[in-house]
C-alpha cells in the first residue's frame, strides 16, 4: 500500500514536472537556431519586384540608338584552317548574299531549337540584299559590316536572314562563293565552289564571349550573323570521331574531282560529279552554316536550284 | 527520388544545428576563437543539364547565369559537372538566362522564375535539333520547390 502510494505520488508529481522540463529543454535547445534563422538576412530571401522587360521598348524617337549588324566567317575564313582530312585551306573570297535581315525584340525570347517565329515587340528590317566577302581584311579583321541602322532601344534577342543568289556583283547568280587554295603534302588545288540554294535562318540570342543586341537609348549595339564553315570541311584540330568531323564533307571529295590542280564547279556540276552520298551530305550541311555566335538557328532550305 | 532524399538531409541538418548552437552558447567566448559557423536553409534551386544532340553530356562547359535585371554581367559563373549539370539559386523573379558554351558551340536558355523561386508553370525547353547540329540541349529541370541546402561556412581566427 505504501509502495503503491509512493509510486502514485511519483507519477502525480515528478512525471509531469520532468515532462515539462524535457519540453522546455527541447524548446530552449531550438531557440538559438530559431533566433539565428530569424535574424539571418538569408533566412527570408528578398523578393525583388519584377523589372520591366526590356522588350517593351518605347516607341518615341528619343528612345532609339544605332544597331549595327555584321557578318562573321570567323577565323576559319579569315586565317584558313586544316580540314578533317588534312587539307590546309585558305580563302581569297567567301562571298555570301544576305537578304531580309531582320532583328527582333522578341517576347518571349525566341527558342531556335523549338522553331517557329520570334514574337516581335519591335523589329528592324534591312530591305536590300547585300553581298559581303567574309574573307575581306587580314587575319584579325573585324566581322564584315552589313549595315548600321537607327533602331528603337531595347533588347534585340533574335535575328533572321535569308541567303539567296546574288543579282549582281562578283558572285552573281550564286548564294555562296568559296574561292581559295587547298594544299596537302605536295598537292595544291585552286578552287572556286559556287552554291546557289536559297536558305532561311531564324536565330535566337547571340551566344559568345559578350552579350550582343542590348541597345540603350542614344547608344550603339551589335548583332552578328555568324557562319561556321567548319561544318562543311570539318576541323583537323578536333578528334576524327568528333561530331564536327563525322558530319562534315571535308575537302577530299572536292579534291577528287579537281583537274590539274584546279577546280571550278557549281551546284549542277557538283551533283553530277560527286558521289550521291557526298552530294547529299553537302546539301544537308548548308542549312547548318548559319549561327548567331555559337548559338544555333532554325534553318530551312527554301529552294535548291 | 533524389530531391526527397535531399530534403530529408536538410531537415536533419537543421535539427542538428540547433543542438550544436545551443551547446556553443554555454561555452566561454575564449573557446570560440577558432570556431566555425555553419548556417543552412532550404531554398528553390534551378538545375540545367547541357548535352550535345548526340546525347553526350557537355561536361566542364562554361556556364554564365544572367539575372533578370542585368543581362550583360553574369551573376554566377562556373562549369558543368561530368553529367553536364549546373545548379544555381535564382534570387529574384523574372527571366534568368543561362549560357552554356563549349568548343565553339553553345546555347542560352531563358528560365522564367516566379516570385516564390519556382520555375513558371508550363515552362519547357524543347530540343528539336537537326542531326548536323552540335546543339546544346538545355534540359530545364523544373525542380520547383526542391529543397536544396546551402551551407555557409566561415572560420574565425
Amino acid at each position: 500500500m505504501f509502495r503503491s502510494t509512493t509510486q502514485s505520488l511519483h507519477g502525480l508529481l515528478f512525471r509531469p514536472i520532468m515532462s515539462r522540463l524535457s519540453l522546455l529543454f527541447r524548446i530552449a535547445s531550438a531557440m538559438p537556431l530559431l533566433a539565428l534563422l530569424a535574424c539571418s538576412p538569408e533566412s527570408t530571401p528578398p523578393v525583388e519586384p519584377a523589372e520591366p522587360t526590356a522588350e517593351t521598348a518605347p516607341s518615341d524617337d528619343q528612345a532609339a540608338g544605332q544597331l549595327t549588324i555584321r557578318a562573321n566567317g570567323e577565323d576559319f575564313v579569315r586565317q584558313g584552317f586544316v580540314t578533317k582530312d588534312d587539307w590546309q585551306v585558305t580563302f581569297d573570297h567567301v562571298y555570301v548574299t544576305l537578304a531580309e535581315v531582320t532583328a527582333y525584340q522578341s517576347d518571349p525570347p525566341f527558342d531556335a531549337e523549338a522553331g517557329g517565329q520570334p514574337q516581335a515587340q519591335q523589329m528592324v528590317n534591312l530591305d536590300a540584299p547585300m553581298t559581303v566577302d567574309l574573307a575581306e581584311g587580314g587575319d584579325d579583321a573585324d566581322p564584315i559590316l552589313i549595315a548600321t541602322v537607327e533602331a528603337p532601344a531595347g533588347r534585340y534577342n533574335a535575328l533572321s536572314w535569308q541567303m539567296q543568289p546574288a543579282a549582281t556583283g562578283p558572285a552573281e547568280g550564286q548564294t555562296i562563293w568559296l574561292e581559295g587554295t587547298a594544299a596537302k603534302a605536295d598537292e595544291t588545288i585552286a578552287f572556286v565552289v559556287k552554291l546557289d540554294p536559297t536558305l532561311q535562318f531564324v536565330c535566337g540570342d547571340f551566344v559568345g564571349d559578350n552579350r550582343k543586341g542590348i541597345l540603350e537609348a542614344a547608344d550603339q549595339a551589335d548583332l552578328e550573323a555568324t557562319f561556321h564553315f567548319d561544318h562543311l570541311f570539318g576541323d583537323g584540330e578536333a578528334a576524327p570521331d568528333d561530331d564536327i568531323n563525322t558530319g562534315a564533307l571535308g575537302f577530299e571529295p572536292l579534291a577528287a574531282i579537281a583537274t590539274d590542280g584546279s577546280l571550278e564547279v557549281d551546284m549542277a556540276e557538283l551533283e553530277a560529279q560527286l558521289t550521291p552520298e557526298d552530294y547529299t551530305a553537302l546539301i544537308n550541311i548548308l542549312p547548318s552554316l548559319g549561327h548567331v555566335g555559337e548559338g544555333h538557328c532554325d534553318e530551312t532550305i527554301l529552294t535548291n536550284s | 527520388m533524389k530531391p526527397f532524399k535531399l530534403r530529408r538531409t536538410v531537415i536533419w541538418a537543421l535539427q542538428r544545428l540547433g543542438l550544436v548552437v545551443a551547446a556553443g552558447a554555454c561555452t566561454p567566448l575564449a573557446a570560440m576563437a577558432h570556431g566555425a559557423h555553419v548556417q543552412s536553409r532550404t531554398t528553390s534551386a534551378v538545375e540545367i543539364q547541357a548535352a550535345y544532340d548526340s546525347g553526350e553530356p557537355m561536361a566542364a562547359a562554361t556556364v554564365q547565369v544572367f539575372a533578370p535585371d542585368d543581362p550583360e554581367t553574369p551573376r554566377f559563373t562556373g562549369v558543368t559537372d561530368t553529367a553536364g549539370r549546373f545548379v544555381f539559386v535564382p534570387q529574384q523573379p523574372g527571366d534568368w538566362e543561362v549560357s552554356v558554351r563549349q568548343a565553339g558551340h553553345g546555347d542560352i536558355a531563358v528560365i522564367p522564375v516566379e516570385a516564390d523561386g519556382a520555375i513558371a508553370a508550363g515552362f519547357t525547353q524543347s530540343a528539336g535539333l537537326t542531326p548536323l547540329q552540335r546543339g546544346v540541349v538545355l534540359g530545364a529541370v523544373a525542380w520547383g520547390c526542391v529543397g536544396t541546402a546551402l551551407f555557409f561556412g566561415r572560420g574565425k581566427r
